[in-house]
């Protein structure tokens, strides 16, 4: 859409906000606004925003602190209305210029009383001086690298130490201009090479709690001649061209959506003309374009695209208007397939309509439509499931195949801060829940069932090894999640060596594969000899097989060790966690106060505690 | 120059402020300054100057930026344009 066509669309969305219809017009602003537009048009898109009533769009809420050497007022707005595009309503805080330092290692800062969740270290090439004369020798350039992250490293561990932040830290996008042309990235003095140095050695030293935010990958893509824009340095102190604002935003926003648990989890597929040129129904596995030709070789390299984001723990699906036992041919016999039938967690190829399967694919995964991301070369099919499904993400794709990788890459879509082994198997997990939902049809009943997959159960207490994957199920569990708690990889660090505090984990296998680590609970030693469940959280795979039970039964274990009289537990409802909201009361906890929809529940130790029926095993561990 | 040409320029900026403050009412003149304008702050500045660039197809340099602190600076150098 041309500039001037999304300011004519801009005017019926302020008259729609005019009208108060409020949810219409912030779905128009998504629909039309892109990272690349103009800084003109995001200023445009954050004015209709802000226009919108806070209550009306369902937003979570994050508190971001953004530290920088350089002006980013401008960008602060932008960044807000990308937020909300990525499902988060911000509150930020933004450091008087260039106090960095001054901010962070002064432990009684304002940075430190508005106690951000997120804290982003926004610096560019401009704040890294490096103390190197030409000519200097390979050690000395290396030293002034290492002194240089060094300097950051010691922020982010003051940031640690004074707050429970998580920290993101730009990287340096490398300058247009060279003294040296080619040769700047030659000599290890050059200003290019250190600065090449910089990034890799920065990217190196990144622990728990710190994410990358790639400035040099970013400049890169938009194009360095544009993103430098001296007149608004020297003018003003804005550290690249006004222009990137948008595209600065959108990528900061997906990934402070990521590290919040807002990246998405699952794409559904069409088939025809989008994994293959032609139609199988028409053309017949030998008569599709695949493989040969550069439609067919375009093809190709979308399926491995697709191949590695299922790697790396994306869910693939196929929703497709075809005969089943048809459209499985290419998987079964196409030489040039990419995607195996074993790689796709279900597979929906009908004549129903595509809203209805796109929904039946959310249901037997058991994830939410805001985590999934619909692919499909047929506009019309677009058009339809993004009026009835709102909350799908769905890319424009190209008539061209050969632009289908970058249509669906450029929306930043599965940014990750953090990648563990659960990750590289999550696609099996999933594929065989639907193996055991169908095995429970088959089955005649619950307790049969349930015997069937001959479960077995691990508890332990956390530990480094797994912190990545705790605190990602604590941070992006919405449906088992009775207390909401959001901690950082940092604030569980601090949790595992406090001594009133007992954290464990659980792991979960039967007949089909290994569930990995399914469970955390957080408990809490109170005064008045109680125990206090602040956080249960539970990965959707695993809901009503037992495993709460399981898990119960870990917790009275638990509190007759640490002789409480009494386990108190609180249910937190959201829009998402109903499933968990009888909870308590089938575990037989009393109901001793509600206020607000928020319920506290008890479970007297005195007498026989109860023991919960499960038909999971327990392993002990070596 | 034509009095319709500073009409036409007048008449552009006009619009442009209209909506980079987001408010149909504002009438500009040439003594008008930041301080006449309440959202007309540092951050709105770099916006309304990077809209004009846009709207007339050309590039301020950096003083320049600094100096259009009034409106009638503005249309003084918007006026010098070659017409379309």
């Amino acid at each position: 859409m041309k500039s001037a066509d999304k300011k004519e669309r801009l005017k019926r969305i302020k008259e729609d906000i005019g009208r108060e219809k409020f949810e219409e017009a912030f779905l128009s602003l998504k629909r039309i606004s892109e990272p690349e537009d103009a800084f003109f048009l995001q200023h445009k898109y954050c004015a209709l925003f802000n226009s919108i009533p806070k209550d009306v769009i369902k937003l979570t809420n994050v508190r971001i602190a953004i530290l920088a050497g350089s002006t980013v007022t401008h960008f602060v707005a932008v960044f807000k209305y990308w937020l909300a595009q990525t499902g988060l309503s911000a509150v930020i805080y933004e450091a008087g210029y260039d106090t960095v330092s001054q901010s962070i290692l002064d432990p009684a800062s304002s940075l430190y009383s508005f106690a951000p969740d997120i804290t982003m270290i926004f610096t560019s090439y401009r704040d890294l001086k490096f103390d190197v004369g030409q000519g200097a020798s390979i050690e000395d350039s290396n030293k002034a690298v290492e002194e240089a992250v060094e300097g950051y490293v010691t922020l982010w561990e003051q940031l640690k130490k004074n707050s429970s932040t998580f920290i993101i830290q730009n990287n340096a996008d490398l300058p247009s201009c060279r003294t040296l042309g080619n040769y700047e990235g030659t000599a290890p003095w050059g200003r290019v090479s250190l600065l090449r140095a910089f990034n890799v050695a920065l990217a190196k030293a990144v622990q728990a709690g710190v994410a990358l935010f790639d400035l040099e990958y970013i400049s890169s893509v938009y194009g360095k001649r544009k993103w430098h824009d001296s007149r608004f340095w020297y003018h003003s102190k804005h550290a690249f061209s006004l222009d990137a604002t948008g595209l600065v935003a959108f990528e900061a926003a997906r990934l402070v959506g990521s590290i919040k648990g807002f990246s998405k989890k699952c794409l559904v597929l069409d088939l025809d003309n989008t994994l293959w040129g032609g139609i199988i129904g028409d053309d017949g596995v030998h008569g599709i374009v695949l493989g040969n030709g550069a439609a067919g070789e375009a093809f190709v390299d979308f399926q491995q695209y697709l191949l590695g984001l299922k790697n790396r723990g994306i869910i693939l699906t196929v929703c497709s208007k075809n005969e089943e036992e048809l459209a499985k041919e290419p998987f079964l016999q196409h030489p040039d397939m990419q995607l195996k039938l074993e790689d796709i967690a279900v597979f929906k190829a009908n004549w129903e309509d595509k809203v209805a399967n796109i929904s039946a694919i959310a249901d037997e995964l058991n994830i939410g439509l805001e985590h999934m991301v619909f692919v499909d070369d047929n506009p019309a099919e677009r058009e339809i499931v993004r009026k009835y499904l709102p909350m799908v993400a769905i890319p424009d794709m190209p008539e061209d195949p050969s632009g289908y990788i970058e249509a669906l890459d450029r929306h930043s879509y599965f940014e990750v801060i953090s990648f563990s082994d659960a990750d590289q198997v999550r696609n099996e997990y999933y594929r065989d829940n639907v193996s055991r939902k169908q095995l429970r049809t088959q089955s005649r009943d619950l307790t049969e069932y349930l015997q069937s997959l001959r479960m077995e159960a691990t508890v332990s207490r956390f530990d480094d090894l797994n912190l990545a994957r705790i605190a990602q199920l604590i941070n992006k569990s919405n449906q088992f999640h009775l207390t909401t708690t959001r901690y950082t990889e940092t604030e569980i660090a601090a949790m595992m060596s406090d001594k009133q505090k007992h954290c464990l984990y659980f792991r979960l296998k039967d007949c089909f594969g290994d569930n990995g680590l399914i469970s955390v609970v957080i408990l809490e030693e109170q005064e008045g000899d109680t125990l206090y469940i602040d956080t249960w959280s539970m990965s959707c795979r695993v809901f009503a097989r037992g495993m709460e039970q399981f898990i119960a039964n870990e917790i009275v274990l638990l509190a007759r060790q640490r002789n409480v009289q009494s386990i108190i537990g609180k249910y937190v409802p959201t829009r998402k966690n109903k499933i968990v909201s009888d909870l308590y009361e089938k575990l037989h906890f009393s109901l001793v106060q509600e206020q607000d929809g928020v319920t506290m529940w008890e479970l007297p130790l005195t007498g026989n505690p109860p023991v919960y029926e499960t038909y999971i095993n327990k392993l002990t561990l070596d | 120059m034509t009095t319709a040409h500073r009409e036409k320029v007048r008449k552009k900026l006009n619009d442009i402020f209209c909506e980079v403050f987001n408010d149909d009412d504002i009438v500009i003149s040439e003594n008008m300054t930041a301080d006449d304008i309440e959202e007309w702050d540092s951050l709105m500045h770099v916006t309304l100057i990077v809209a004009i660039e846009g709207e007339f197809g050309i590039q301020l340099n950096a003083a320049e930026i600094g100096q259009l602190e009034n409106i009638g600076a503005m249309l003084a150098l918007l006026e010098k344009l070659p017409e379309e």
